[in-house]
């Protein structure tokens, strides 16, 4: 039994091993990078680290170092063969040198377990990010659909976390809230991060106990996970009524957010959405705040790993293409409010996009309840 | 990722208990004769930096360097440069510079203190893409295995991590104890309360697993794939506060027959003592007998290297990494007549 979208992963995976002419092609992950492994054998790693021998017959070996691990991919996925091996290198050598001379690709090729290229012989494995990569950024529309899942709850979530915010709590319980109510919906993963404050605050992070006030802006992204693929909406609220100030910068990140999102469209390079986005900033004065010293991407893609390729940037120029989703995101410093956040997620397509997030692009006012 | 509590309370984590950690890892080090020392640390894999520094990256990787000389351990890390003075609040031992290439940045100081020997932890599972940048950036050097210098050290278990993991074990506990199986609808229901008392409480992460029919299987399942529950169903609950590591299961039953003898077997793991000496399978066994209870399988795991927490005895191995006397995560199932009932508890 297999699900649709991971059947449809297996012929595309398939066709391209062929193209790159791969016979056995080696996927490793964990809960960070869970990305690759998910795509050959729909397992969503959580605890200890796996690798996918995915073979040009489509037959697949999944190697996990957790036992624990190990009985729920054997009640998960009946697609592939379940290892449970404590030295996961050692296994994964043992599999792989009975594959003869055969030409083996690997992804993602800087993570792969020294041990696994290096030992008493050295196995010829060879760089097969080509064989994946494009796979894991230009979606298929059955993949898209669980995006637009995920992007449902996204919207979903950012209404409780917006009644979840008052005056007194802790951020952290907001992410507890928010956390239960993906739980209670079959989301087993989501990004999020979280800033609290006003001028001060440079970024956003983990939950560090900050008690929300009056006049505080509240940032954060949600990324929950639905059937493996991310979605993200990124939200600004303030505790109690927003100031001029708060209402001004509000006013440009929205413009910003509006031209880059304008511009999505296949053939379409990451590189010009970014321009779009910061020649706002620039027209406002603000140019000096869309570089590395206040943020880090102006958006990114979005699918089996929540930051995928294309990193939306002014240097970067891979083409957008219909069917990779991606979220536009101006996020970055203001220095008259602090750090700031909105951003939607969207499918590229032909001409142009479509929208993911229905939440309301506004600064959003909490007041106690 | 890590998306609860993060952060470095003084009177949890003395700066002191940091130093002896770095100390005996550097005693170990000159044992072994080696120059220098690197962990490498993401959200799987990042018990051994966290122990060293207070530290977990919430996302993405990062090397931790410690000279066995002295000098300020050095931690590089691809998380983004806005993020640093952040890390900085939460991490109080070392330097911390962001760098898309930890490796290169951490090979250049190898190279400028003309380190030759250099542990890593866990050698084989170490990134190869960090392994060959190391390699380049400081010639000469050798890369050798440290993970049993690093586990001697490890094997140190200070007051601050007892209470780190005890009070870890009551957000567990909490989790589980609103429980109630007469009301379980659905299996995700049950997973969201215990989700959401542990963050509550200040948990950094939370695990939450259910195995949804003991009639049908013991695996634990995530909320995603989990399926219809049964009258007997267990969750278990994985989670670290402060970076310490627990997990916590319990069995539940709908049906009044099995009731007493679920009720006697979680007494009976709220009972349990690790020996003082000797083999714990024959204890377990001893302990876990009478009203028709027998142990069918258990497992034992303690921190020792990269991961949170590592399997270090089970019914299916033996007991030589087994650590006694230092606190421990037991799994175990048993048999009540034809029923199967789980848990698991922090062994203190």
């Amino acid at each position: 039994m297999t699900s649709p979208a991971h059947h449809a992963r297996l012929k595309a995976l398939a066709e391209s091993m062929k193209a790159e002419e791969t016979d056995v092609l080696v996927l490793f992950g964990n809960n960070w990078h869970a990305d690759h492994l998910r795509y050959a054998t729909d397992f969503g790693i959580q605890e200890g680290q796996g690798i996918a021998l995915v073979r040009a017959d489509g037959s697949t070996t999944l190697i996990l170092d957790d036992a624990a691990e190990a009985d729920r991919a054997k009640d998960e996925t009946q697609t592939c063969e379940i290892v449970y091996a404590p030295s996961l290198v050692k296994e994964a050598r043992n599999l792989l040198s009975r594959e003869g001379n055969r030409k083996i690709g690997a992804a993602p090729f800087h993570l792969l377990p020294y041990g696994l290229l290096h030992g008493e012989k050295d196995l010829r494995v060879a760089d097969g990010t080509n064989v994946i990569e494009r796979l894991l950024m230009t979606k298929l529309e059955i993949e898209m659909d669980a995006v637009r899942r995920a992007a449902k709850l996204a919207d979903e979530g950012y209404a409780i976390f917006r009644d979840a915010a008052r005056p007194g709590r802790k951020d952290y319980e907001l992410v507890a809230e928010i956390e239960t109510f993906f739980r209670t919906k079959g989301v087993a993963e989501n990004f999020m991060i979280i800033g609290v404050g006003g001028q001060e605050v440079r970024g956003m992070a983990p939950p560090g106990g900050k008690v929300l006030k009056q006049g505080d802006m509240v940032t954060t992204e949600l990324t929950p996970c639905v059937d493996g693929y991310y979605s993200q909406i990124c939200r600004t609220l303030v505790v109690g009524e927003a100031n001029e100030a708060q209402k001004q910068a509000f006013a440009v990140y929205l413009e910003a957010m509006e031209a880059g999102i304008a511009t999505v469209a296949a053939g379409v390079t990451a590189a010009q959405v970014a321009k779009a986005e910061n020649d706002v900033f620039r027209k406002y004065g603000l140019g000096d705040y869309v570089t590395s010293e206040y943020t880090r991407v102006r958006g990114h893609g979005m699918g089996l790993f929540p930051d995928q390729k294309p990193q939306i940037l002014e240097d970067v120029h891979i083409p957008l293409e219909t069917g990779m989703t991606i979220i536009v995101h101006p996020n970055t410093y203001h220095p008259a409010v602090g750090y700031f956040v909105l951003g939607d997620s969207l499918i590229v397509r032909d001409k142009g996009h479509e929208l993911l997030c229905g939440t309301p692009r506004q600064l959003f006012s909490v007041t106690s309840h | 990722m890590r998306r609860g509590l993060m952060q470095w309370n003084p009177q949890e984590l003395p700066r002191n208990a940091l130093d002896t950690r770095l100390a005996l890892l550097r005693e170990g080090l000159r044992a072994e004769k080696l120059d220098g020392f690197v962990a490498y640390t993401n959200i799987a894999r990042g018990a051994a930096v966290a122990w060293l520094s207070g530290f977990q990256p919430y996302w993405n990787e990062g090397l931790f360097y410690v000279a066995t000389g002295g000098d300020v351990p050095l931690f590089a890390t691809a998380l983004s440069k806005r993020v640093a003075e952040w890390i900085g609040s939460v991490m109080p031992v070392g330097e911390v510079v962001t760098t898309p290439k930890p490796a290169l940045l951490i090979g250049q100081k190898i190279a400028h203190t003309s380190g030759k020997r250099i542990g890593i932890l866990e050698l084989d599972d170490f990134p190869a893409g960090h392994a060959q940048l190391l390699l380049e950036t400081a010639p000469g050097i050798e890369l050798i295995d440290a993970t049993n210098a690093f586990a001697r050290a490890r094997a140190h278990v200070d007051d601050a991590e007892r209470h780190l993991l005890d009070h870890a074990a009551r957000l567990a506990d909490a989790g589980l104890a609103g429980i109630d199986p007469a009301r379980a609808t659905s299996a995700r229901d049950l997973l969201g309360p215990c989700d959401e008392q542990a963050r509550k409480g200040g948990a950094e992460e939370c695990f939450a697993t259910i195995a949804p029919d003991l009639a049908r299987s013991g695996s634990y399942l995530r909320t995603d794939t989990v399926g219809p529950l049964g009258k007997s169903f267990a969750v278990r609950s994985s989670l670290a506060y402060k970076t310490a590591w627990v997990r916590r299961a319990r069995s539940f039953t709908s049906d009044p027959s099995l009731a007493t003898a679920f009720a006697q077997a979680e007494a009976a793991l709220e009972a349990f003592k690790a020996p003082e000496a000797g083999r714990l399978d024959p204890a377990l066994r001893a302990h876990f007998a009478g009203n028709g209870m027998e142990v069918r399988s258990w497992l034992a795991e303690q921190p020792r290297g990269g991961y949170p927490l590592t399997r270090v005895a089970g019914s299916n191995q033996g007991e030589d990494v087994w650590q006694a006397g230092a606190p421990f995560v037991l799994d175990i199932e048993l048999s009540l007549g034809d029923a199967r009932w789980l848990g698991a508890k922090l062994i203190a």
